[in-house]
């Protein structure tokens, strides 16, 4: 068959869009015809390709912008914030941030093991690596010493 | 620029919002500029709401803002690699040979599930931009002809030569993208 059929009259065919007294005869020729058979099968896989894709919707932020600019009477939390707003409020939270960071940290200090330092400062007193006018703390830590050497094991871990 | 209560709002957004984006997104290929568009689109229709037709439908009506604001936006940046709108299309220098579809069976289902998204935008990305329009208002927004005809203001043939040639330069483009896998020459 040589009479091939306008492209243009296959995609119209099968958007569904042609005139109702041209339809059995697009379909008949698409039947006999495989050339013209084949077109529409690539437009028709192109057409659901598309029509499958998966769509975008309106993000929630664009719909509020929209909002802010053309709705009367926007309530005060949709009002966006001017930078003379949002730049105190930026640092007051990285103060807390930091703060936090370093209480933080000095909690994990707290939580050093005793034992080790313990161990450490009667091996400096033992031997003498600092004078013994300085040994101010050791004393102190005689006591600790003490206290904990009769403590159950359990309390040390 | 009088503005609205906010149910009307809420409506209006709740019918065109995601049809606007989605159409936005589809000719621009991202989504900055897809949140431009519809700014400026929205923006364009409720300055100009006076010229709006009630008979006729409104998301119509701001598709047809949308297609417009972005064909100046193109006209505007002509340094884009996108083909200008006046760019005769590939295909119609192609032999009819050229476009069918070779011999070997393409199965709808096996081919729709090597569907990438990325490589269909691209491609889509790559048409002209008449074309593009009219094969996104057809096969993505699922509008009728005679819609596409109030949208993009030509007669119904042209809508209809205009889908065809999307459609067959399109499919070789994402075809060549699928065998380059996704990467632009």
């Amino acid at each position: 068959m040589t009479d091939h059929i306008e492209g243009a009259e296959i995609t119209a065919f099968l958007d569904g869009e042609i005139a109702s007294e041209d339809r059995a005869r697009v379909d008949a020729h698409l039947v006999a015809c495989a050339a013209c058979g084949r077109e529409w099968a690539a437009l028709r896989h192109m057409k659901r390709v598309l029509s499958t894709s998966t769509r975008k919707t309106m993000p929630a932020e664009l719909a509020l912008s929209l909002e802010r600019r053309f709705v009367s009477g926007t309530p005060w939390w949709k009002t966006p914030a001017k930078p003379s707003f949002w730049i105190p409020v930026g640092a007051t939270a990285a103060a807390a941030l930091a703060v936090g960071l370093w209480m933080s940290g000095a909690r994990a200090a707290d939580e050093l093991p005793l034992e080790p330092l313990l161990a450490a400062h009667a091996r400096y007193s033992a031997e003498a690596l600092v004078p013994e006018q300085d040994l101010v703390a050791s004393a102190y830590s005689d006591q600790l010493t003490a206290m904990y050497s009769d403590a159950p094991d359990a309390e040390l871990e | 620029m009088e503005k609205m209560d906010a149910q009307t709002f809420a409506e209006l957004i709740a019918r065109t919002g995601d049809k606007a984006y989605n159409f936005a997104y589809r000719l621009s290929g991202n989504e900055p500029d897809a949140r431009d568009l519809v700014q400026e689109a929205f923006s364009r229709a409720l300055e100009h709401g006076g010229s709006y037709d009630p008979s006729r439908p409104f998301d119509s009506w701001l598709l047809r803002i949308l297609n417009n604001v972005f064909l100046d936006s193109m006209r505007r940046h002509s340094h884009t690699r996108t083909v200008s709108l006046d760019a005769p299309a590939p295909v119609e220098d192609a032999g009819w040979a050229d476009l069918l579809p070779g011999d070997e069976p393409a199965p709808a289902d096996e081919l729709v599930k090597r569907e990438s998204v990325d490589i269909l935008q691209k491609a889509l990305a790559r048409l002209p931009l008449a074309y593009r329009s009219a094969v996104a208002l057809c096969d993505i927004e699922g509008m009728s002809y005679e819609e596409i005809a109030q949208v993009m203001a030509v007669p119904i043939g042209t809508v209809r030569s205009r889908i065809h040639q999307g459609r067959v330069l399109l499919r070789k483009t994402y075809e060549e993208l699928e065998k380059s896998g996704g990467k632009t020459s």
